[in-house]
């Protein structure tokens, strides 16, 4: 069957929202990379006392679902408190533009990754929160929540196809994976994990086995 | 949807030329007869496939017998792939394809593998052309065929026929030749005699000619094991129904090609260089993916836009009613760049950026013009949304 968007999609990937730049914003990250074919910037204004975010911008180096679901998830963060923005979730972002195809559904996760980390961003530097982004097993189980795998639009977590997570002493991960190994996806699951765990600077090798 | 579509996508299919489609017809309602013996009516028909036959041998100089009428470019890659292997079995397993082969050719192959058939895959320079000194290399006593794709259907590489024959005639042994050229023929000449090709696959779909058509030649004496069984009214390799309309349709198809055939290709080469010459003079940061004009298909263009996304670009020209491929991992079923692109030494962004633009004989040159301007906007619309997009990336 034909992969299709919805209107929804189509609209604010014609005419999408709060493209652009800030000039000195308050918290600001950027999510994916161009390696790896999505690469998502977002930019925040955010008013300090009431943490109110008063203006949001992004820019998309990716497809159209990847600029529509940026759009949308800026809209939806516009005006609220941090707190509420972080509440957000790529169910809902998906859900707000009317669906999206499940091998699609990994743009509105990095939406909503780059939206947390533009937060993250911003309470780091002026709220002085501190975040512990160690390399430990339930910051690698927090990054695998983010892998979709393509075939049914879920993360790979939920799906339950991870069966083991582990970081030895050499600060090598492994994980297990229960997939086919002709599964079509394979390659693309393989490719966010390498992706996501890239982030962790201590990482020495990722080892992902296919059981 | 009335409004013209621009089309540019003729390596995927392309639109029946109404001339065929009318030659066609009575096919259709008035002779809608099998070719057959004794009687008039099926004399009637058999004569005319032995026409179609001699117009269509002629066209790549081969001899009539030699065509076989398939239902497509894989259909005749099925045949006569399998058919050659197994017809060989006893003197060896082993080919020889390449990694940019088309996947109608290597899906044939991986089954063949499935079956205990051993395949050596030779690799391609950035601009798609074969590591020949691999091919030659790789030969084994047991090979018994090379089968490789004419002209690359991502990057528009032409083959460099004469070369390849030259290793397999210098061979220590006999090794059949086979060749997809659905993309090739009405591109570029074909002569089988002098390139020694063994079997060639071709699609009518891909020149204006009807769907599901294609024909096979073989050389006579070369041996193909029979893979489909039934009723072989034509020919014991593809029994079975027998497509009048369609023989009539492909073969009018390339009649109208081929009658002024240098004409054609002039025409389509004109075509490209405007495109390319528009795009380049509007849009910087680009990149050719293959050959330089001139040394590639005249009808396929393959570029790089940098810094943006090849499946938004699509969907915008889309919105203009102007129809392109990617290469782009974004518009893949399981979000995979294109292998053809990964083969050939392109980054993962050029990959990412990459469009097709494939021509045939109804493409003009307002067409083109269309495409550049919607080309221009749509980039300059896609960078300005870019975090990549200010920046130069070469």
């Amino acid at each position: 069957m034909a992969i299709k968007y919805s209107e929804k999609v189509i609209e604010h990937f014609k005419n999408p929202h709060n493209i652009g730049e800030l000039e000195q914003p308050s918290g600001a990250a950027t999510e994916g990379s161009p390696a790896c074919g999505d690469q998502l910037s977002v930019y925040l204004n955010i008013e300090e006392g009431t943490n109110v975010i008063k203006d949001i911008k992004f820019q998309s180096y990716g497809c159209a679902s990847n600029i529509a679901t940026a759009s949308i998830i800026t809209d939806m963060a516009k005006g609220k408190t941090i707190d509420q923005a972080k509440e957000i979730t790529w169910k809902q972002a998906a859900e707000e533009l009317g669906g999206l195809p499940p091998v699609k559904m990994h743009c509105s996760v990095l939406a909503v990754d780059a939206l947390r980390s533009a937060i993250k961003d911003y309470e780091k530097n002026h709220l002085g929160k501190e975040f512990d982004e160690s390399l430990s097993k339930v910051n690698v189980k927090k990054e695998l929540h983010k892998i979709i795998y393509g075939k049914v639009g879920v993360d790979i977590l939920t799906l339950k196809l991870v069966k083991y997570v582990g970081v030895d002493n050499d600060n090598n991960v492994i994980i297990d994976l229960e997939m086919d190994k002709d599964d079509k996806f394979l390659p693309d699951v393989k490719e966010e994990i390498e992706e996501h765990l890239s982030k962790f600077d201590k990482a020495n090798e990722v080892k992902i086995n296919v059981v | 949807m009335n409004k013209e579509q621009v089309y540019l996508d003729a390596c995927k299919t392309t639109r029946l030329d109404p001339k065929v489609l009318e030659e066609m017809k009575p096919y259709f309602l008035e002779k809608y007869w099998f070719p057959g013996n004794f009687t008039d009516i099926g004399n009637e028909i058999a004569d005319e496939i032995s026409e179609s036959q001699k117009k269509i041998a002629k066209t790549i100089n081969a001899e009539p017998g030699e065509i076989i009428f398939t239902s497509g470019g894989t259909d005749g890659n099925n045949i006569a792939l399998k058919g050659i292997m197994a017809a060989n079995r006893e003197k060896g397993k082993h080919f020889i394809t390449s990694k940019v082969s088309h996947p109608s050719v290597l899906t044939v192959f991986k089954a063949l593998e499935d079956e205990g058939y051993e395949g050596t895959y030779i690799s391609a320079d950035e601009e798609g052309y074969l590591d020949l000194e691999e091919l030659r290399s790789s030969i084994r006593k047991d090979t018994t065929l090379v089968a490789l794709t004419h002209i690359n259907h991502t990057l528009g590489t032409v083959q460099k026929i004469d070369a390849i024959s030259e290793i397999l005639q210098n061979a220590n042994h006999k090794i059949n030749f086979f060749l997809d050229s659905c993309e090739a023929y009405t591109k570029i000449p074909i002569d089988v005699k002098k390139q020694k090709i063994d079997a060639i696959s071709i699609s009518g779909h891909k020149f204006n000619g009807p769907k599901g058509t294609g024909f096979l030649f073989v050389k006579d004496g070369t041996k193909v094991k029979k893979t489909q069984n039934g009723i072989a009214r034509l020919h014991p390799l593809k029994p079975g129904v027998v497509n009048v309309p369609g023989i009539v349709g492909i073969t009018k198809a390339a009649d109208l090609i081929f009658e002024d055939f240098e004409g054609h290709v002039e025409r389509l080469a004109n075509l490209q260089k405007k495109l390319y010459d528009g795009i380049k003079q509007r849009i910087d940061d680009i990149r050719l993916n293959g050959p330089a004009l001139g040394e590639r298909s005249p009808a396929h263009l393959n570029i790089s836009f940098m810094a943006v996304e090849g499946e938004a670009i699509m969907m915008m020209l889309n919105f203009d009613d102007i129809h392109i491929e990617t290469g782009s991992a974004c518009s893949a079923k399981e979000l995979k760049a294109d292998y053809i692109m990964m083969n050939t030494g392109r980054t993962f962004e050029e990959s990412h950026g990459s469009v097709r633009f494939t021509l045939d004989k109804f493409v003009t040159e307002e067409q083109i013009d269309k495409t550049i301007d919607s080309l221009e906007k749509t980039i300059k619309e896609l960078r300005r949304r870019s975090p990549l997009g200010k920046k130069k990336t070469n």
